[in-house]
């Protein structure tokens, strides 16, 4: 969402996207970078080709998930977040594809990392995001009869409580308590 | 022969009113303060209803519900039942440091033979049935002690709508014990205001 | 005529696999995990796992609390190693707004995370104690140990367990005067308890036999299943953030990261156990450099607000990695907060671990996890 305002000069010399780059050849990859790790957009039908190609690379070897998570942009629609690791290179890489709002669909991650699988099955029932042949698409951490809706979007409204004392004491949700 | 009030129990009537002081069962205690007379004031004999305590010396006498009711809270057993944060200060209550055993408060891990159930923790909507049917479990007379703001309310968590707004509306509350999370002494507490709640609500439970 | 004579059927037994369900209300589930377990005879042929018992949308929540604010949550949501999930997020915040924290804050913030490992970790080896059969013995000691960190850490933050000491730039308020010899004091006695479980259980003959070659896991599996921690470190693969990534202080700290060489249960204990021993290590160099100073920089806003941006910061706390991940808009709020939590990853590899071993090493296995399950469901 920021990467307008960042992404015309991105001094990307400290990091390691020049090996990202080599790796990602054939693959449309656009670089920011962020507080800590490297980040790259992928586009959705692209992701998991790409995510595999890091995974395999031998200078990048990519091999452990950090977690998996996605962010809701309200009108720019839902943020699939990965956030990789190397176990014997020690670096980090952070892989981010959007999700246009009308269709929330992403092939799945498990055929890469194994413990894609619950991270996938919490983003799918959290954002309603749709994970292509999930191996075990159920509901994982919602009750059954709740699975309709996605708690962590942004239009999933949280309940309104009395205040029973004091005035002017209101939870910070509130805006004119602010 | 009992049909039709005779007139000779009236007349008699007057008469052993006067006697009685003459020969008084217990002898009145001289009281120096006036609040303390009712405490003081020894238990009234009638002769010929406790005539087994002249027969036999140590005998209590005590209502049958009273000794139940004794019996139920100093036996307390708790179901081992954590569900959040508040489990680990369940579990430290009944460590060595602050001794629930002392109490006749022992942990049991099943619902069949528990008396108490502590609900310590958040209670969700997918964990709430699972939550009635181990009350429904437990055999009666039983009890629940809501431990932390979470079970009461909800805590802070209330504003979500996955959280059960307190375990109150599914299952029936004895006691609340406030604190976030409680501290032992306060779940120790309870358990005192709990043996307080059995002994007022004797012959009324099971 | 004959052919009666001869038997006409081999007859086969035919075994038919039992469903068992444990949990959500279980002794040996610590906390509200349920697992439903395929039995064939005492082998366990298959481990379906439930989570989401304890889904109380700390996530969500924090997305609507100011930065200080949501400290509390994350106390909330890792129970039992309260100082090291705030750290994650006090990080977040610092990162984002970079914020440089005065070197008394991160000292003591080294001292208070490594003392609540020590804690979670004797939660975790008196909880396994129950675990493998030695109820109360090892359980009580524990606690006592864990008694007298928790009676410090009331001293200095005025709460038993949920501490939100931890602010972004340093610390709530400075430790009490008498700080250095009280942590040398509870050293001490947790050095005892720390050889007290050697003595109960890492020598113990029954204890050796029911976790030696139980529950492996490859180092290879163990990393596609994205565990981490301790359960990861004994397969083998000296995965230590504060060794590889160091945060705080670490990097000027010596200490050892402890692997194993099976990946079974007793490694996982072991691991811990020994772990507790670096932790002092740690804790006891991190007191020789402790130097007056401020706590907190020179000026601090009243309302923090972060740049956009985006940040995952990992610590390793007890039981893994603690990731959180904070996105910001802007404001003064994040505006997505994704806690990785890591037994909610090492829960994934149980399947793997319990298949093939009997019943009733399953619940060895799933203690040897050391599982807290707010953070798994969050």
């Amino acid at each position: 969402m920021t990467t307008e305002d960042t992404a015309p000069t991105p001094d990307l010399s400290s990091t390691i996207w020049s090996e990202v780059d080599r790796a990602l050849s054939g693959v449309t990859v656009e670089p920011e970078v962020g507080v800590l790790d490297l980040i790259v957009h992928i586009p959705r039908n692209e992701v998991i080709r790409g995510l595999r190609a890091l995974k395999t690379d031998g200078e990048l070897h990519f091999d452990y998930l950090r977690c998996l998570t996605a962010v809701d942009n309200e009108a720019d629609g839902i943020d699939v977040v990965y956030h990789l690791y190397s176990t014997d290179k020690k670096h980090n890489l952070t892989v981010k594809t959007t999700l246009p709002v009308d269709d929330l669909r992403v092939d799945t991650a498990t055929t890469v990392w194994r413990a894609a699988n619950w991270l996938e099955r919490e983003t799918a029932e959290m954002f309603g995001v749709r994970f292509n042949n999930h191996p075990d698409p159920r509901t994982l951490l919602m009750p059954e009869d709740m699975d309709d809706t996605f708690p962590l979007r942004k239009d999933h409204p949280l309940a309104e409580i009395q205040v029973l004392q004091g005035e002017g004491i209101a939870f910070p949700g509130d805006e004119e308590a602010m | 022969m009992a049909v039709g009030p005779t007139t000779e129990p009236t007349t008699t009537a007057p008469a052993t009113p006067t006697e009685a002081p003459a020969v008084p069962m217990t002898p009145a205690i001289p009281t120096e303060h006036p609040n303390e007379a009712p405490r003081l004031t020894p238990v009234e004999l009638v002769p010929g209803k406790a005539l087994y305590r002249s027969v036999l010396p140590g005998v209590m006498q005590v209502p049958a519900d009273l000794l139940l009711a004794m019996g139920r809270k100093s036996s307390l057993w708790p179901m081992t039942f954590g569900l959040a944060c508040c489990a680990i200060e369940m579990i430290a209550t009944y460590m060595s440091h602050y001794d629930l055993d002392r109490f006749g408060i022992v942990p049991w891990p099943s619902p069949r033979q528990s008396d108490v159930m502590i609900v310590a923790g958040t209670v969700t909507k997918k964990m709430a049935p699972a939550v009635k049917l181990l009350y429904e479990q437990m055999p009666n007379p039983k009890w629940v002690i809501s431990m932390g703001a979470c079970a009461t309310n909800g805590g802070p968590y209330t504003r979500y709508d996955r959280v059960l707004q307190g375990v109150d509306n599914v299952i029936p509350v004895d006691v609340y014990v406030p604190g976030c999370p409680p501290r032992p002494e306060a779940l120790l507490d309870s358990f005192i205001a709990l043996q307080d709640l059995i002994m007022e609500e004797r012959g009324s439970v099971g | 005529m004959t052919a009666d004579l001869q038997p006409q059927h081999e007859y086969e037994f035919e075994t038919q696999d039992i469903f068992v369900n444990m949990g959500p209300q279980h002794p040996s589930t610590h906390g509200v995990f349920r697992m439903v377990l395929e039995i064939d005879g005492e082998v366990v042929r298959n481990v379906v796992p439930y989570i989401g018992y304890l889904h109380r949308g700390a996530e969500k929540l924090c997305e609507t609390m100011d930065y200080r604010q949501g400290i509390g949550f994350m106390d909330r949501t890792e129970y039992l190693a309260a100082f090291n999930a705030e750290l994650s997020y006090v990080m977040g915040v610092e990162k984002l707004m970079d914020i440089e924290v005065p070197d008394r804050a991160q000292w003591i913030r080294m001292i208070l995370c490594e003392l609540n490992r020590l804690s979670s970790h004797f939660m975790f080896t008196g909880a396994f104690g129950v675990d493998v059969g030695v109820f109360g013995t090892a359980f009580t000691y524990s606690f006592r140990e864990r008694e007298t960190i928790q009676d410090l850490f009331e001293e200095i933050t005025g709460d038993r367990m949920m501490y939100a000491y931890f602010r972004p730039g340093g610390l709530a308020w400075d430790v009490t005067d008498n700080f250095v010899a009280r942590v040398h004091e509870v050293l001490k006695s947790v050095r005892q308890g720390i050889s007290d479980m050697d003595g109960l259980l890492t020598e113990n003959e029954i204890f050796l036999a029911r976790t030696k070659g139980v529950g492996a896991i490859a180092a290879a599996d163990a990393i596609d299943w994205g565990m981490s921690g301790p359960s990861l470190r004994a397969s083998g693969v000296p995965l230590d953030i504060r060794r590889d990534e160091p945060y705080l202080k670490y990097s000027e700290i010596d200490f050892d990261v402890i692997t194993g060489t099976e990946g079974d249960v007793f490694d996982r204990y072991y691991c811990r156990v020994q772990e507790m021993r670096q932790s002092i290590r740690i804790i006891e160099q991190c007191l020789e450099r402790l130097e007056d100073g401020p706590i907190l920089p020179e000026r601090m806003p009243r309302m923090l607000r972060t740049p956009p941006g985006e940040v995952y910061i990992r610590t390793e706390a007890p039981r893994g990695e603690y990731g959180v991940y904070m996105v910001s808009n802007g404001g003064n709020r994040p505006w997505r907060l994704k806690v990785r939590s890591a037994c909610f990853s090492n829960l994934q590899a149980l399947r793997d671990m319990t298949i093939g071993h009997y019943v009733a090493d399953a619940v060895i296995i799933l203690g040897s996890i050391d599982i807290v399950l707010s953070e798994v469901d969050r």
